[in-house]
């Protein structure tokens, strides 16, 4: 058919599992990845802002506390990412293939800039656990980590799109001019800065200060109340942005769905006010954590909301490409029994080093290792 | 095939391999030096033997940085890389395997979270809870590469896998016990010459000494498990393909002389390693250098052979490297390569390639590149259009071969490390006359010859 875009045939070999246990599964273990994403795009924008402040007192350690946690969140971010990728292959390995094989200069090229990225940060830490200054190291991760997510939002429309494929292979900037790219980037980008402003201030007061200690970290609050705040506002704009940028089809397809879809979209609105309210009204941060900590569960419950609506929207995408596939299923529930008994046990042995290596201190005299 | 294709100048084959070895020589070190540190640890906390624990400090950070950075980068990098340039075999795999890549990804986690709650308790915890964080890594990184070998060996020998579909029958493979030997005894000898460098910078003579020394037990240790695992391995292939590399007359001699320098690497790594453990007060950066060196010569060795001997499957008797299976080998001689590879004759950049040249980008360029690795122009620069036809016809002959040879009978195709050209007639001459004209000026002199 003239301007049909030719779909690589389904492929022939059955998926081990029925389509709702991978989806359910792509969905969870894609929320892990996507807050340590939010963390670490975060930490490495406020870090670099932190690190650039004039009053070094008050920058320093902040830049340092974001450095810190991001080695581990972008470990975390990255092994979490693995999983998702499995699954969606599963489900819709020809569309995403195929969108990497037109993209594949910058797919491959994602490694390297990840890498870099990575580096750059426990680069970042360890000069600034030695009191040396980090600003380059911290903006060049912000930036790479940035380009980083870019080239997986391009990656994701181009799949659902088949019909911009031969575009983009003849020219890859027609992938990365999709009128939804940039506000969608924007908009995982926000989510991440908005996320590290609220964790920062939350590690700031969680416990009560020490009387010496009280003024930083009011002042650290404060700062990090001011940048959520701020960057949620620009959220709600971005957010509009990006709902008039989506296809029209693939909006009306999104809203024909009835409850099933506008209750999780509606919802995350809902909760993405909602914390814009609580962030504003924190004036006192040390006196006023429990407000902090609303903003922060709403922030989890918009997060997970718009994850489902993001879902649901590959979905719709996909059906107005008319590139859906129902593949014949094989399930191998002996090798998934396998595959949940490790998982649980590795999770569970995980929880149990973690409680261990944050609890076990020998006192004074006690051997350490 | 029938995803959109790019020729890398390197070559598909090349990337991948280049990819691969790095993360393997990672990877591998980061199993072994889960189990070496785990032992190490042990027995300096038992006999409160302050050098070897420093030792193990020393090397934790390297660890760390590579495992979890590092190797879990590359991990995913070969993913990413053999889902671009064999997209229908990965898509096969994934559709057979997930559960196992998922339960290698559990593993996988844990040993990123021990990683780096071991690394940062050092001089926090007591010594209890930290050999515990070393022995879950190493129990972890350990298991990740027994499930994943099951993957790694399926590729090359698929037992009864065919016949049966079945998981298992795929997963424990004849050749999934050996990979798991070979693989352990290289892990444990990488680890040893790379924790040899941390072992070099003890300040103590006679500290550094003892600590070489048993670094190179471990190396060579390390090393005669991988020759036995090699050993066995080569056993546990099939007939023709041992038929490859083996036998006084090699089919591929290019394979039969990369195996025997492996082994001379494995030799000389050998030697280093016990030439360590003997004399340990000659253990030094260069010494050190070379046996690094030298190991991972033997791994990036073994996964050439390996690769090598897999020419020209991506998953043995089922899917050929172009991403052709066996299966549809009668139905695409039929309707033509171009009915399914419909991508072919859209390039990157935009421009419309003629029938001939699509056909190669179809069915040759997963191996062939254009001037680099396994170039075609040079390939086929003797090549007018009628000898190419007739290559190409001989070629498509093996098709039946392999069907017959995928079906268990004893045949031999006439070009065993490649694919059938499979297609109709029009497309052979198409491809012939590219063939040919990719020698443009040469043609045009013995024309004038003539
Ligand atoms: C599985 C990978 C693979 C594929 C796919 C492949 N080849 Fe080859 N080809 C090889 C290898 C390996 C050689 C051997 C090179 C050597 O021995 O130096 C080779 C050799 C050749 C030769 C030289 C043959 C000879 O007798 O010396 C020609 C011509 C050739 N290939 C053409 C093609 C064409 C045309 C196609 C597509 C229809 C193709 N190849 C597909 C791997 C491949």
């Amino acid at each position: 058919m003239p301007g049909e875009t030719p779909l690589p045939a389904l492929d022939p070999m059955p998926i081990p599992g029925p389509p709702w246990l991978f989806h359910a599964l792509w969905l969870v273990t894609f929320a892990v990845h996507v807050v340590g994403v939010n963390v670490v795009l975060g930490s490495a924008i406020l870090g670099t802002f932190a690190s650039l402040d004039r009053d070094r007192a008050f920058g320093r350690p902040i830049a340092r506390l974001f450095a810190e946690v991001s080695t581990w969140a972008i470990a975390l971010t990255i092994t979490f990412g693995i999983a998702p990728l499995l699954f969606l292959q599963v489900l819709h390995g020809r569309l995403f293939y195929s969108a990497t094989v037109i993209l594949a200069p910058a797919w491959l090229g994602l490694l390297l800039v990840l890498m870099a990225a990575y580096y750059l940060t426990y680069a970042a830490k360890y000069r600034l656990r030695a009191g040396k200054e980090a600003a380059l190291p911290l903006a060049l991760s912000a930036l790479l980590f940035l380009a980083v997510a870019a080239i997986q939002v391009a990656v994701h429309l181009l799949s659902v799109q088949p019909g911009r494929w031969e575009a983009a292979l003849a020219s890859p900037w027609a992938a990365f001019s999709d009128r939804a790219f940039l506000p969608r980037l924007f908009h995982f980008v926000l989510a991440g800065v908005t996320l590290a402003g609220i964790l920062l201030s939350w590690l700031a007061v969680r416990r009560a200060p020490a009387a010496e200690d009280r003024a930083t970290a009011a002042a650290r609050a404060t700062w990090g109340v001011k940048i959520a705040l701020l960057a949620t506002l620009l959220q709600l704009v971005v957010g509009l942005w990006l709902t008039i940028s989506v296809p029209r089809d693939v909006l009306l397809g999104l809203m024909r769905g009835g409850a099933a879809t506008m209750a999780p979209f509606t919802l995350g609105i809902a909760a993405g006010f909602g914390l814009l309210v609580f962030l504003a009204r924190v004036r006192d941060p040390i006196a006023d954590r429990s407000s902090l900590r609303r903003a922060l569960e709403l922030f989890g419950l918009a997060m997970l909301l718009m994850l489902v609506t993001r879902h649901q929207l590959r979905d719709v995408y996909i059906d107005v490409a008319k590139a859906g596939a129902a593949p014949a299923t094989a399930a191998q529930w002996g090798v998934f029994a396998i595959f949940l008994v490790s998982f649980v046990g590795c999770a569970a042995l995980c929880v149990v080093a973690l409680r261990r290596s944050a609890t076990d201190r020998p006192g004074p005299g006690g051997a350490t290792a | 095939m029938d995803y959109p294709i790019r020729e890398f100048a390197v070559g598909g084959g090349l990337l991948i391999a280049v990819v691969a070895i790095l993360h393997v020589v990672v990877s591998h070190f980061a199993v072994g030096g889960g189990l070496a540190l785990a032992v190490l640890e042990t027995a300096a906390v038992r006999r409160g033997d302050r050098p070897m624990r420093d030792l193990v400090k020393r090397s934790s950070t390297i660890l760390l940085l590579l495992s979890t950075v590092f190797g879990a980068i590359s991990g995913v990098g070969i993913w990413f890389t053999i889902g671009v340039v064999h997209p229908a075999a990965t898509s096969s795999l994934i559709h057979t395997f997930v559960w196992a890549w998922a339960t290698e990804w559990a593993f996988f986690f844990l040993e990123v979270v021990t990683a780096l709650a071991w690394v940062a308790t050092w001089e926090k915890v007591s010594p209890k809870t930290h050999l515990l964080l070393i022995r879950l890594y190493a129990f972890a990184a350990f298991l990740s590469l027994v499930v994943i070998q099951g993957i790694l060996g399926f590729m090359l020998t698929p037992g009864r896998f065919p016949s049966t579909a079945s998981f298992f029958d795929g997963f424990l493979n004849p050749t999934y016990l050996p990979g798991v030997l070979f693989r352990t005894g290289v892990c444990l000898a990488l680890a040893a010459a790379w924790m040899a460098f941390a072992a070099l910078r003890e300040e103590d003579r006679a500290a550094r000494a003892r600590l070489s020394r048993v670094l190179g037990g471990v190396g060579t240790l390390g090393l005669a498990v991988a020759a036995a695992g090699w050993f066995v391995w080569e056993r546990a292939l099939p007939e023709p393909v041992q038929r490859l590399f083996l036998g006084e007359k090699p089919l591929l001699a290019a394979l039969a002389t990369g195996r025997t320098h492996t082994f001379r690497i494995l030799l000389v790594a050998a030697l280093l390693a016990l030439l360590v453990t003997a004399l340990p007060r000659l253990q030094s950066w260069p010494v050190a250098l070379l046996a690094l060196v030298a190991c991972s010569g033997v791994l990036a060795g073994y996964e050439r052979v390996r690769e090598g001997v897999r020419k020209p499957w991506v998953i043995a008797e089922q899917m050929f490297s172009n991403g052709v299976l066996v299966t549809e080998i009668d139905a695409l001689n039929e309707k033509g390569i171009l009915s399914k590879a419909v991508w072919a004759t859209k390039e990157a950049g935009g421009r419309e390639v003629p029938t001939g040249e699509a056909v190669f980008r179809a069915e040759c360029s997963s191996c062939h590149t254009r001037d680099g690795y396994l170039g075609i122009r040079q390939i086929a620069s003797a090549m007018d259009a009628d000898f190419a036809a007739t290559f190409l016809t001989a070629l498509r002959d093996d098709g039946a071969r392999w069907k017959a040879r995928a079906a268990g009978q004893d045949v031999k195709p006439d070009y065993p490390f490649m694919p059938p050209f499979v297609g109709t007639d029009a497309e052979l001459e198409a491809l012939a006359g590219w063939l040919a004209s990719q020698n443009a000026p040469r043609t045009a002199e013995v024309s004038r010859a003539r």
